[in-house]
């Protein structure tokens, strides 16, 4: 009963995420497309909660849907993409091209280290306390965790830096 | 996450129900109570025609909008301007799930009940976008903006002040939080975070978009704001959801700062209630006594005061916790 529940939710999950996915990619429609892209996280929301981590399905929700999602829609606004705008015309063949490239391109760097270090399969997926989380996260990759942060800091100050540049002029 | 039982569904679907009917409850209730509160702070009955003191007025009003024809502006995305008050409704209901009504009305006890609560009220902001931007009109798009302006830079400082209240209790848990003060008010949190409580309390009038932070809808500029556009039920929704946004965030404040459900004597939901509704009362208070701010002031008391007293008050409690 269990199994068919799960199976047919992670279907729906499944669904979710790929028709927002095409979604974001084939709608002439700037907005549309970003409807769709707020799909595909939720999907992904959905399963982090099927695989028993509601920690990492609520800041999901609260970093990519909640803030980044709306800051992307807040430029959208500004750049006044009305419908019928350039964007609206079918992209060149070697555009679709460029982004499938760019596209596989994580795809082509994680899988080695993914194949190579496959992670143990379980028969069921165990929930991780919210407090050992924290503790692997603040003892045993402590470096990583604070170097993520760096590269976050780095990335906001070029924004930054990029934005003045402009106003200057 | 609890074991998947016949019984878990029953409470989860009987907790469902309950809070749809306490939701729309609530906001007939509310909208009676504000126009009361309205028309006694400015010396005017308020609603007296329908029903005893105008309690009968709401009903009234919800016929009236379930009848209404709605309309949509010829130039509108039509998917996404219908879709923006659902989506603007349908989280409402999840985030009643988690509070802590009494220890026996509780829907759904999580262990991160609070950050569920944080994560789904996000989707409104979105709602708001959508709706501003799918109306295809100057003052929806100019209300829709402000609205995310306000909502993302309030929700610093709110995460802030719940982030400290977490710390100090160890527990994302509401029930938990509860569990953990006592039944007089000097065992309350507000007692020993009464800065949190005051960053958490302005911080939900820019959230929820009420006086005098409520600029997205700023009748006198911008006609309606982000909701110019709907009519019947599409404005209905986007309604209920501010008065189910109004009540959470005032029953989020009774759970982590006013002691939940507990009192001086006879603990039970009604302590919960009565608080709940003694906040939403000051909401109101606040409301027709304050003139609407401007868009820079509020800005600046966000981000010039507000961020850096969270942030402070946040360091000393961990400072606190740390020593004692």
């Amino acid at each position: 009963m269990m199994e068919i529940i799960t199976r047919l939710v992670f279907g729906l999950y499944l669904l979710v995420i790929l028709g927002g996915a095409g979604l974001a990619v084939f709608s002439a429609n700037l907005v549309r497309a970003f409807v769709g892209m707020v799909a595909t996280l939720l999907g992904a929301a959905g399963l982090y909660l099927l695989m028993q981590s509601p920690f990492l399905a609520f800041m999901q929700l609260l970093i990519y849907v909640g803030a980044i999602c709306v800051l992307i829609f807040f430029a959208l606004m500004l750049t006044n993409a009305y419908q019928g705008g350039d964007e609206s015309a079918p992209a060149p063949l070697s555009k679709f091209a460029r982004s499938l490239l760019a596209g596989l391109a994580p795809l082509v760097l994680l899988l080695p280290t993914v194949l190579l270090h496959p992670v143990a399969a379980k028969e069921k997926p165990e929930a991780t306390p919210l407090a050992e989380l924290g503790k692997v996260l603040l003892e045993e990759y402590t470096v990583p965790f604070e170097l993520i942060s760096i590269i976050l800091l780095i990335a906001m100050a070029g924004g930054v830096f990029l934005a003045w540049e402009r106003r200057n002029r | 996450m609890n074991e998947f039982s016949l019984w878990t569904v029953f409470t989860l679907v009987v907790g469902l129900v309950a809070i749809l009917a306490f939701i729309a409850g609530n906001a007939m209730a509310l909208v009676w109570m504000e126009r009361k509160v309205a028309g006694f702070i400015q010396r005017r009955p308020g609603p007296n025609q329908l029903g005893p003191a105008g309690v009968l007025q709401s009903v009234a009003d919800a016929v009236k909008l379930l009848f209404k024809q709605i309309l949509k502006p010829s130039n509108a995305d039509s998917i996404i301007f219908f879709l923006a008050p659902i989506l603007s409704f349908f989280p409402v209901a999840l985030l009643f799930m988690p509070l802590p009504f009494s220890p026996f009305f509780t829907a759904y006890s999580p262990n991160l009940g609070l950050l569920l609560i944080l994560a789904f009220s996000g989707i409104n902001v979105l709602a708001v976008l959508l709706a501003g931007w799918s109306s295809n009109n100057k003052y929806s798009l100019y209300g829709a903006a402000r609205g995310v302006s306000q909502s993302v830079a309030y929700e610093i400082p709110l995460l802030l002040a719940v982030l400290a209240i977490a710390f100090q209790h160890g527990t994302l848990n509401l029930s938990e939080i509860v569990e953990q003060q006592g039944g007089w008010p000097w065992q309350w949190n507000v007692f020993t975070q009464p800065l949190a409580f005051l960053i958490y309390f302005i911080s939900i009038f820019g959230e929820t978009n009420r006086s005098p932070f409520d600029l997205p809808e700023a009748e006198s500029e911008l006609t309606a704001g982000f909701h110019t556009e709907y009519s019947g039920m599409g404005f209905a929704l986007f309604f209920l959801a501010e008065y189910a946004n109004m009540v959470l965030v005032c029953c989020v404040a009774t759970a982590l700062f006013l002691g939940g459900w507990k009192g001086p004597f006879l603990d039970g939901f009604w302590w919960f209630l009565a608080k709940a509704y003694g906040l939403l009362f000051i909401m109101m208070w606040v409301r027709w006594t304050y003139p609407r701010a401007r868009f820079d002031m509020l800005l600046n008391l966000n981000w010039k005061w507000l961020l850096p007293l969270g942030a402070l008050n946040l360091l000393a409690t961990a400072f606190v916790m740390k020593l004692f």
